[in-house]
């Protein structure tokens, strides 16, 4: 009986084209709309690492202005995150930050270029589960020894040597030698979770190094450097000793037992730094997991919030477009109705036959959506100049491409609820006598 | 015309009515609040930066290898660039005014550091900064050579003069009088002192979505780090033809380093207000979309609705109505089903503009949005039943007298 | 077969009452051929309607086949209607896009029977009429008399008990519709019943029972030639 009501519908469409074009495309435009809006808040807002989101944790120590209400600094002065570091109280933990050098490549016909690299320890890696194509991370002998050591971007590998596996071969940046130690996969988690202060849609660094190397060094910082007090004196340790924040913290903590014990360490820590004349505001440290951390900053930008309420509107629109067009459609059908219950066909057989019937145009509404949703978020990315990678995920994600054609579907049958339950309510001897 | 009849009509098809009209009430609130978003964006886009936006560029040079120096490089570059035929001025700056990175700091009228400090964008710069940037100096005067210091270490600010824009005077003195603010004293980094030499017209902060966007201080320091942005501004209409030969240049002078970022102010604009330039993109797009979907729902019911009626026309039309009588009936209707949409509608515009208000940084709408869109989508409604009520016009008498 | 007692139908609106039937009565048997004569808006498709399980009425009572029809809900009602009753009506109602197979198939569907039976009595129904050779074409390709023929078919495929024909040869010129009514009288030498309303008095008087109808009552009833005498209810 489905596929008889199928093939109804399509017969139906056929006699009324212009009117059941228009439904379609209605349901289309609705449903495109909104799928897009929801990829924008899907990939911006989603969960960038849903396996072990709830175990990683943002340090926030409140070093912040005692004068003014300004909410807590995002980033650690380097006291304190090195204060972290050493002591190493959580499963694991990381400081990292942002820096630029120039690479000079081996290969002479490669003029010298500028990169933007970061600096973490080697628990960044594990934490993050960071893919590697060659190779690995670095151990943390490395970081404590200082160890030339650089782990690539897939597209730095590419750049300097073509893609082929180039552990184990000498880079020369900052004016010294380095050790290929590994070579990333392709990784670009949206939102960029681990550095939201810094763009968090912008592309992952070309390189990383051991923490350490970045004050060594003096290497140029490249990320937010915040500094509510002046800075006493000059010169790298001037800096160094500042309430300038300009280092991200992370810690993985397995369960909530080490959450809560890690927050006590922290909440002595800074007690006994206020003892020493710093942290004048009032204690307010905390530890947000990455969902958290991303709704604090709020990464999802007002302007997609605000698309997601007219395209609330524009669906709902489109929605009652498509139950007045088929109220016009079902009731234009009056005589068949009729002819169908003085046939036989009691009033449940009439509404699953108008259900599928709405359906039909629901399911073409959601395939043509969807095509029109691909080229909308083609032109979103276009406009938007950015790399997000929403149009692949729309492309290959079958659950999503599914769960729209379904709330095209539903959406459409919900509309027609009324027209039909006006259609099976039809006083079929109206009908029957004159057409 | 009569227009009690017209009401009865649509009382008993009170569905399709009711329809439409709600249907005209969401587009109405949709595209209201759109194109007052759009307007807003558009303020917030063409908020003039105070510079000569069209005639200017900037470069970054990043130095390398251990006989960089920056001090002889950056001098070097600066009298080669404005020896150049076709380059105005040039500039050593720190940060690109919306390009949105660049510092800012606290300034007070007093050596307190635990008093409330007002915010400003600082840019460090050189003494060439005014004229390399085309600002309209209206009190004071620029800096000289003298004034210039040049730093090796982050720290205080060593520099004793600072111009600044008229949105900082207006908010640190609280007067709108700029000359009266020459000579005067502001303290930065706790009590560091800064003499006001000059006021300029405008100049954008970094950071256009910022509260500071017009709050901007230039102070004569250059900091010496091997990393350096370059202001550039070229006679009209050469642009294009310096940017494509600058780093060229740049190179022949000193070739150890990394020219990156050749980008004009133009460009540095587009690139911050992408997002801003998208969204009024996409709103567009939306109320075009749905002014589609609107007029293709009434001329949809409508033509179903005159179909339905056909036969009631024609006895009209056999009782002696003109066709211009029938074509004011059904755009009549139209016009009492869109003016109860639009009635809904500037309800729920309302509504809708108060949840942006209070949930979003945004200002509050003028009034005048909702009667023109009213009267817009008033238009757009009797333009799209224009149609079929033409076609209604054309049906024959005879239909009255025959039965199929 | 069939047993209406005192059935009254009143559409009332707003500001009118209209009585379509008053206490009207009738029985007809099994394997009779009655027409149902009478003016314009005397009540006879009214009738028909409410004999059909279409309509419901106002006051009375209602044995169909031996059974009380009055408090049947909608599902048992379209059953009865699909497995008893067959219509044949004035302007065909065939369906413009099913083609004559497809038309003929809607009230098997109803009934959900195998492919294969569907098939075979379809094939049946439609030979029988004469048409199965073109059971591809759509309605519109056919003339008004081979229309009525499929409506004929559609109404029989289902060998319903007895057959309700709204003014059947209405659309139709005269030849066409002796043959039409040479057609259903086949039909009732089967054993089926048959009503018809017609204003066709000729037609009328080659049935064996006629009833006129005027303003919702049973004015007269004749038996034209070689008819039974007609029970009269109580």
């Amino acid at each position: 009986m489905f596929l008889y009501y199928l093939r109804l519908s399509a017969l139906s469409y056929r006699r009324n084209p212009i009117l059941s074009t228009l439904m379609v495309l209605a349901v289309a435009i609705g449903i495109s709309a909104y799928m897009i809006v929801f990829t924008l808040n899907y990939t911006m807002g989603g969960d960038p690492i849903p396996h072990k989101s709830g175990q990683l944790f943002h340090v926030q120590l409140d070093s912040g202005n005692p004068n003014t209400e300004a909410d807590p600094p995002v980033q650690l002065t380097y006291i304190d995150a090195m204060h972290l570091q050493e002591t190493s109280r959580a499963f694991r933990q990381t400081a990292t930050s942002k820096f630029s050098s120039i690479v000079e490549p081996a290969n002479p016909e490669i003029r010298p270029f500028s990169v933007i690299g970061r600096g973490a320890y080697a628990d960044f890696f594990s934490m993050f589960d960071v893919p590697f194509q060659y190779g690995s991370g670095w151990d943390s002998a490395a970081d404590r020894d200082l160890q030339q050591v650089v782990v690539l971007s897939a597209e730095l590998n590419e750049r300097l040597y073509g893609g082929a596996d180039s552990v184990g071969e000498t880079l020369e940046f900052d004016g010294d030698f380095w050790r290929v130690v590994g070579v990333m996969q392709e990784w670009n988690p949206v939102p960029k979770f681990y550095d939201i202060n810094n763009g968090p849609f912008d592309n992952g660094e070309e390189m990383y190094i051991p923490w350490r190397h970045l004050v060594a060094r003096d290497l140029p910082r490249a990320g937010n450097t915040n500094c509510w007090k002046s800075i006493e004196g000059t010169g790298l340790e001037a800096f160094l000793n500042s309430e300038c924040v300009w280092i991200q913290y992370w810690v993985e903590l397995r369960n909530a037992d080490e959450e809560a014990d890690y927050l006590a360490y922290l909440n002595n820590y800074v007690s006994e730094q206020k003892a020493l004349g710093r942290f004048e505001r009032p204690m307010n440290n905390a530890l947000f997991d990455v969902n958290e951390w991303l709704v604090k900053e709020e990464v999802l930008p007002e302007e997609t919030r605000i698309l997601s309420m007219l395209a609330a509107m524009l669906l709902a629109v489109c929605l009652l477009n498509t139950i007045g067009l088929l109220l016009a459609k079902f009731l234009g059908k009056s005589a068949e109705i009729g002819v169908r219950q003085a046939l036989g066909a009691h009033k449940g057989s009439l509404f699953i036959q108008h259900v599928i019937e709405a359906g039909f145009i629901g399911l073409l509404g959601g395939l043509l959506g969807l095509v029109l949703a691909g080229y909308g978020l083609e032109g979103v990315k276009l406009l938007l100049g950015n790399e997000l990678m929403v149009t692949d995920w729309i492309r290959l994600n079958v659950p999503v491409v599914i769960i729209t054609i379904l709330l095209a579907i539903v959406a459409t049958i919900v509309a027609g609820l009324y027209p039909i339950w006006r259609a099976c309510n039809i006083n079929p001897a109206m009908h029957l006598k004159t057409q | 015309m009569n227009t009690g009849p017209i009401i009865r009509a649509l009382m008993r098809n009170k569905l399709g009515a009711a329809l439409i009209a709600l249907q005209i009430a969401f587009t109405m609130t949709v595209i209201i609040n759109a194109i007052f978003i759009i307007n807003e964006r558009n303020r917030l886009m063409d908020q003039p930066s105070g510079m000569d936006d069209s005639n200017l560029f900037h470069v970054t040079v990043i130095g390398f290898g251990d006989d960089y120096d920056e001090e002889i490089v950056a001098r070097d570059d600066m009298e080669m660039l404005r020896r150049t035929p076709g380059i105005v001025n040039a500039s050593v700056v720190n940060a690109i005014p919306v390009s949105g990175s660049g510092s800012s700091t606290g300034v007070r009228l007093i050596p307190d550091p635990t008093s409330p400090a007002t915010g400003t964008a600082i840019y460090r710069s050189d003494e060439h900064i005014l004229d390399t940037m085309n600002l309209d100096l209206i009190a004071g005067e620029g800096f000289s050579e003298t004034d210039m210091r040049l730093r090796y270490e982050s720290g205080a600010t060593l520099a004793d003069k600072a111009v600044v824009s008229r949105a900082l005077v207006e908010e640190l003195f609280a007067t709108e009088d700029v000359d009266s603010v020459i000579g005067e004293t502001m303290f930065v980094d706790g009590d560091k002192q800064l003499q006001i030499v000059g006021v300029v017209e405008a100049l954008q902060a970094p950071w256009p979505t910022s509260t500071l966007v017009e709050r901007s201080t230039i102070v004569p320091e250059n900091f010496i780090d091997s990393f350096s942005r370059y202001m550039i501004r070229t006679e009209p209409g050469q642009l294009d033809r310096m940017m494509a030969e600058v780093e060229e240049l740049l190179v022949a002078n000193n070739s150890d380093r990394v020219i990156r970022q050749i980008r004009s102010m133009p460009e540095t604009r587009f690139e911050t207000y992408r997002v801003d330039s998208a969204l009024t993109t996409i709103l567009w797009v939306v109320v075009g979309t749905l002014v589609v979907i609107n007029s293709m729902g009434i001329v949809g019911l409508a033509v179903f609705s005159i179909n339905r009626r056909r036969k009631q026309i024609g006895t009209r039309r056999a009782l002696g109505a003109t066709r211009m009588a029938i074509l004011r009936h059904f755009l009549l209707e139209n016009f009492f089903i869109t003016t109860i949409g639009v009635s809904i509608g500037a309800l729920l515009t309302l509504g809708l503009s108060i949840v942006l208000t209070t949930n979003f940084n945004m200002p509050t709408m003028a009034w005048y949005y909702t009667p023109i869109g009213a009267f817009l989508l008033i238009l757009v409604g009797q333009l799209a039943a224009l149609g079929p009520s033409a076609k209604a016009t054309r049906v024959a008498p005879a239909t009255a007298t025959r039965s199929v | 077969m069939l047993q209406m007692t005192q059935i009254s139908k009143v559409f009332r609106t707003d500001l009118v009452e209209t009585h379509a039937l008053r206490e009207f009565s009738l029985q007809v048997d099994e394997g009779e051929f009655v027409t149902i004569t009478g003016p314009s808006g005397c009540g006879k498709t009214t009738f028909l309607n409410i004999a059909g399980l279409l309509e419901t009425f106002t006051a009375g009572n209602y044995l169909l086949d031996g059974a009380d029809v009055s408090k049947l809900g909608d599902y048992q009602r379209a059953r009865l209607r699909n497995e008893k009753i067959g219509f044949i009506f004035q302007s065909f109602n065939l369906m413009p896009d099913l083609n004559l197979f497809d038309n003929v198939d809607v009230p098997l569907r109803y009934r959900g029977m195998k492919a294969a039976e569907r098939r075979e009595r379809i094939d049946a129904a439609l030979d029988s009429v004469g048409l199965l050779s073109r059971k591809k074409h759509i309605p519109s390709q056919l003339s008004g008399g081979q229309q009525q023929r499929v409506a004929i078919a559609r109404a029989l495929v289902g060998e319903p008990r007895f057959l309700l024909a709204d003014e059947p040869t209405g659309n139709l010129d005269s030849n066409t519709a002796m043959g039409v009514m040479e057609l259903l009288q086949e039909i009732n030498s089967t054993g089926t019943t048959i009503i018809m309303v017609t204003h066709d008095t000729e037609l009328a008087q080659k049935s064996r029972r006629n009833i006129h109808i005027l303003d919702g009552r049973i004015a007269e009833e004749g038996a034209s030639t070689s008819a039974e005498p007609a029970a009269v209810p109580a």
